[in-house]
C-alpha cells in the first residue's frame, strides 16, 4: 500500500481517464477524431487545391497512385505521381485516364503551391504536400469540373464537422436549460415541458427538418444558411438531452448530499452548479458525444437532399450530392469518398461515446480501476 | 442549563397522495405525524425512539425544515431571539442554518464524491461565513483534529475513507458553524458495532465540548439508552410515551414500549430472543 499515488487519492476526474485509457477502441477513436479535427481546422494548409480551383487537364479523373519505384532510376526515396493519359472510349465516349510515364511530378512537402488566405486572415502559399506548378495531384481525383476531391474532402470536413460541435453545444444548452427547469421546480412546468417534448418527438424528423430548412430564406448568405441549419438540428435534439438531465435532476435531488448541502444554507444556484451538474456532466458529455454523429448525418442527409447547405459551401452533404446519379458508383466511384469519410467520423465518435460511458462512473461498474 | 433550546406545539407533517394518470389530483394524504408537542433543554440529548414508519424521520426532517411541516410550531430560541421555525420562509430560515445542523445517517450517501473533503468541511463556511482560503483551511484542520481526523484527509475525496471515517466528515461539516441544535438522524445505525462505539463516544465529547443539544434519533433501545437523558417513544406519528430513559426503560407505561423493549436481543447468548407479539398487547398488526 505504499505506491507512489494511493488510489484514494486520485481525483474523480483521473480515475475516469484510467478507466478510458483501458478502452483501446474508444482511445483509437478519439486520437483518430483530434486528427481530422485538427486537419479540418488547418485544412487550408493540409489541402492541396483551393476548394472551387479547377484542373482542366483532369475532369473525372481517377485517384493518381503514389509511387515509390521508378521503372529507370528504380527505387527513390522521394514519392511521386505520374501525370493523366487521356483517352476517349470512342464506343462510350467516356473519358478513360491512364498513367502517363512520361510526366513525373514529384511531391513536396511543407512546399509552396497555390496560394490561399488561411482563415481569411493572412495570405500564404505553403502546403502539407504539394507538386511543382507544372504538375497536379489530385489524390482522391477529381469531379465533373476538375475539381480535387481530395481538398474539398477536406474543406467539407471543417464545416461538417464543425456543425456537429455548434449544434451539440445548442443542443447541450437548450437540453441542459429545459430539462433543469423541468427537472428543479417540478409541478406544472415539468408537465407542461415534458409534453411539448413529446410533441417534437412524435414528429417524423425528416419532415420536420425538410420544411424548417426549405423556410430558411434563400436571400440568406451561405454563413447564415450554415447557422441556420445549426439552430434548426438543436431545436429537435435536444429534447432527448431534456429528458436524461430532468431524469437525473429528479433523482438527486433527494440524494442525501444534496439535501445535506441544501441543510447548509446553500442557495439554488450553489446546489445546481456545486453538487447537482458535477455529478452528471460525465453523461452529459457522453450523450453528447453520441449526438454529434446524429447532427452530422442529419447535415449530410439535408445538404444530400438538397435542402442544407448550397453550393458555394463545401460539406460532406454538398459533395455527396454528385454522387447521387447511380452511374457514379460503376463509372467514377472516387465521388463517394466524402461518404467513407462520413462514415468513419460517425463509427469513431460512437466507439468514443461508448469509450466514455463505461468510464463515466469511476466508481461503479464491475471492473473497477 | 435547563433553559428551553425549542418547544413543539402541536406538530402536524402530512404527506400528499397523488392519484395515478394525467391530472395527479391530490386523493388524500398520509399523516405522518400528528399533534406532536415536546420541549428541548439546552445541553441535553433527547432520543427518538420507534420502529420503522413511525415518523422519526418525518419529524426531524420538519423540524429542520427539510421538509415543511404542515401545521404546528417550533420556537427555537435563537441566537437572535426567539424563531418559529414552521412559519419561516426558506430564506428567512438560511442564517439559522448556522445554528442548527444534522448528522445523516448514509454516511456513503450524506457526502458529494466529487468533492474533496476540504471543500465538504468547509461549505458552511463559504456560505455563511466568507474569508480567505487560508483562514477557511485553519478551521477545517482545526475541526478535522476535534473529530478525529489527520490534517492530510482535506486533500481526498470521501470514498478514500471508511465508514466511519465518513461519519466523521459528516460530523465535522455540521458542527464547523458551531450550532447549538444538532440533529442526529440513525447517525450511528449505519456503521458497525465498534464503530458506533467510538462515534457515540466522539458525539458525547463534542457535546460536553462545544455545549451542543442532540436530538438523537434511534431504532437501537440499547444506543438511545446509553447515549439520551430523555426519549420519546413514537408509534404511528404521536408520542405514546416520554421520559428520562431509565425510568422509560426500567418502568414502561405504554404496551408499545414494552414491546419495544421485549424486542432487544440479550447479550447472553442462552437466552432466547421471546418479543411480545402485538395481538397480546392490543397493537393492531401492520
Amino acid at each position: 500500500m505504499s505506491s507512489p499515488q494511493l488510489l484514494q487519492d486520485v481525483s474523480s476526474a483521473r480515475l475516469t481517464w484510467l478507466r478510458f485509457k483501458r478502452h483501446r477502441l474508444a482511445l483509437a477513436s478519439g486520437i483518430f477524431l483530434v486528427v481530422i479535427y485538427l486537419t479540418a481546422g488547418f485544412c487550408e494548409f493540409f489541402a492541396v487545391y483551393e476548394p472551387n480551383s479547377r484542373n482542366p487537364r483532369a475532369i473525372y479523373a481517377p485517384p493518381q497512385q503514389v509511387h515509390f519505384i521508378d521503372p529507370v532510376e528504380g527505387f527513390q526515396l522521394r514519392p511521386f505521381v505520374y501525370g493523366y493519359h487521356l483517352t476517349i472510349n470512342p464506343d462510350t465516349w467516356v473519358r478513360e485516364y491512364t498513367e502517363d510515364h512520361s510526366q513525373k511530378f514529384p511531391l513536396q512537402f511543407f512546399a509552396p503551391g497555390e496560394a490561399y488566405q488561411f482563415w481569411n486572415l493572412f495570405g500564404a502559399s505553403r502546403h502539407f504536400v504539394t507538386v511543382p506548378d507544372t504538375g497536379y495531384l489530385h489524390l482522391f481525383g477529381t469531379d465533373k469540373l476538375g475539381r480535387d476531391i481530395f481538398s474539398r474532402v477536406l474543406y467539407g470536413a471543417r464545416i461538417s464537422l464543425s456543425l456537429g460541435l455548434l449544434g451539440v453545444a445548442l443542443t447541450i444548452v437548450l437540453g441542459v436549460l429545459i430539462g433543469g427547469l423541468a427537472g428543479y421546480l417540478g409541478g406544472m412546468v415539468d408537465n407542461v415541458i415534458q409534453r411539448t417534448i413529446e410533441v417534437l418527438q412524435s414528429i417524423p424528423t425528416l419532415p420536420l427538418w425538410m420544411a424548417l430548412s426549405a423556410a430558411l430564406p434563400p436571400h440568406w448568405s451561405p454563413l447564415g444558411v450554415y447557422f441556420g441549419i445549426i439552430v434548426i438540428l438543436s431545436f429537435i435534439q435536444w429534447t432527448g438531452l431534456a429528458r436524461v438531465v430532468r431524469g437525473r435532476f429528479l433523482a438527486l435531488r433527494e440524494e442525501d448530499f444534496v439535501v445535506a448541502a441544501r441543510l447548509l444554507g446553500a442557495g439554488r444556484l450553489r446546489i445546481i452548479f456545486r453538487h447537482l451538474l458535477p455529478s452528471f456532466m460525465s453523461h452529459i458529455i457522453t450523450t453528447a458525444t453520441l449526438a454529434i454523429p446524429g447532427m452530422i448525418l442529419a447535415e449530410t442527409a439535408l445538404s444530400f437532399l438538397g435542402v442544407g447547405l448550397r453550393a458555394p459551401i463545401v460539406s460532406w452533404g454538398v459533395l455527396l450530392q454528385q454522387a447521387q446519379n447511380f452511374q457514379v458508383i460503376i463509372l467514377t466511384p472516387w465521388l463517394l469518398i466524402p461518404g467513407v469519410f462520413v462514415v468513419l467520423v460517425v463509427i469513431a465518435f460512437n466507439l468514443l461515446g461508448d469509450g466514455m460511458r463505461d468510464a463515466a462512473d469511476p466508481y461503479g461498474g464491475s471492473n473497477s480501476a | 442549563m435547563s433553559d428551553e433550546l425549542l418547544r413543539v406545539n402541536q406538530l402536524n407533517v402530512r404527506f400528499p397522495v397523488m392519484s395515478r394518470g394525467l391530472l395527479r389530483r391530490q386523493t388524500s394524504d398520509f399523516h405522518a405525524v400528528k399533534d406532536l408537542s415536546f420541549h428541548l433543554n439546552r445541553g441535553e440529548t433527547l432520543g427518538i425512539v420507534g420502529e420503522s414508519g413511525s415518523g422519526k424521520t418525518s419529524l426531524v426532517r420538519a423540524l429542520i425544515r427539510a421538509i415543511k411541516p404542515s401545521s404546528g410550531s417550533a420556537v427555537f430560541n435563537s441566537s437572535q431571539g426567539q424563531v418559529d421555525l414552521c412559519q419561516l420562509s426558506d430564506k428567512q430560515l438560511v442564517p439559522l442554518r448556522t445554528q442548527m445542523q444534522m448528522i445523516f445517517q448514509d454516511p456513503f450517501a450524506s457526502l458529494n464524491p466529487r468533492m474533496k473533503v476540504g471543500e465538504i468541511i468547509a461549505e458552511p463556511l463559504a456560505i455563511h461565513a466568507p474569508a480567505s482560503r487560508a483562514e477557511h483551511r485553519g478551521r477545517v484542520i482545526e475541526m478535522l483534529g476535534r473529530v478525529g481526523l489527520e490534517a492530510s484527509a482535506i486533500q481526498r475525496f470521501p470514498h478514500a475513507f471508511s465508514g466511519g471515517q465518513r461519519q466523521r466528515i459528516g460530523i465535522a461539516r455540521a458542527l464547523i458553524m458551531q450550532p447549538a441544535l444538532v440533529v442526529c438522524d440513525e447517525a450511528v445505525s449505519a456503521l458497525d458495532v465498534s464503530v458506533q462505539a467510538q462515534v457515540l463516544n466522539l458525539l458525547a465529547d463534542l457535546q460536553a465540548e462545544l455545549g451542543l443539544t442532540y436530538i438523537f434519533v434511534s431504532h437501537d433501545l440499547n444506543v438511545v439508552r446509553h447515549f439520551c437523558e430523555r426519549a420519546l417513544v413514537m408509534y404511528r406519528g404521536e408520542v405514546v410515551e416520554e421520559g428520562a430513559v431509565d425510568d422509560l426503560f426500567d418502568r414502561p407505561q405504554h404496551n408499545y414500549t414494552r414491546l419495544l423493549l421485549s424486542a432487544i436481543p440479550s447479550i447472553d447468548p442462552d437466552v432466547r430472543l421471546a418479543p411480545l407479539s402485538r395481538a397480546s398487547l392490543g397493537l393492531p398488526i401492520e
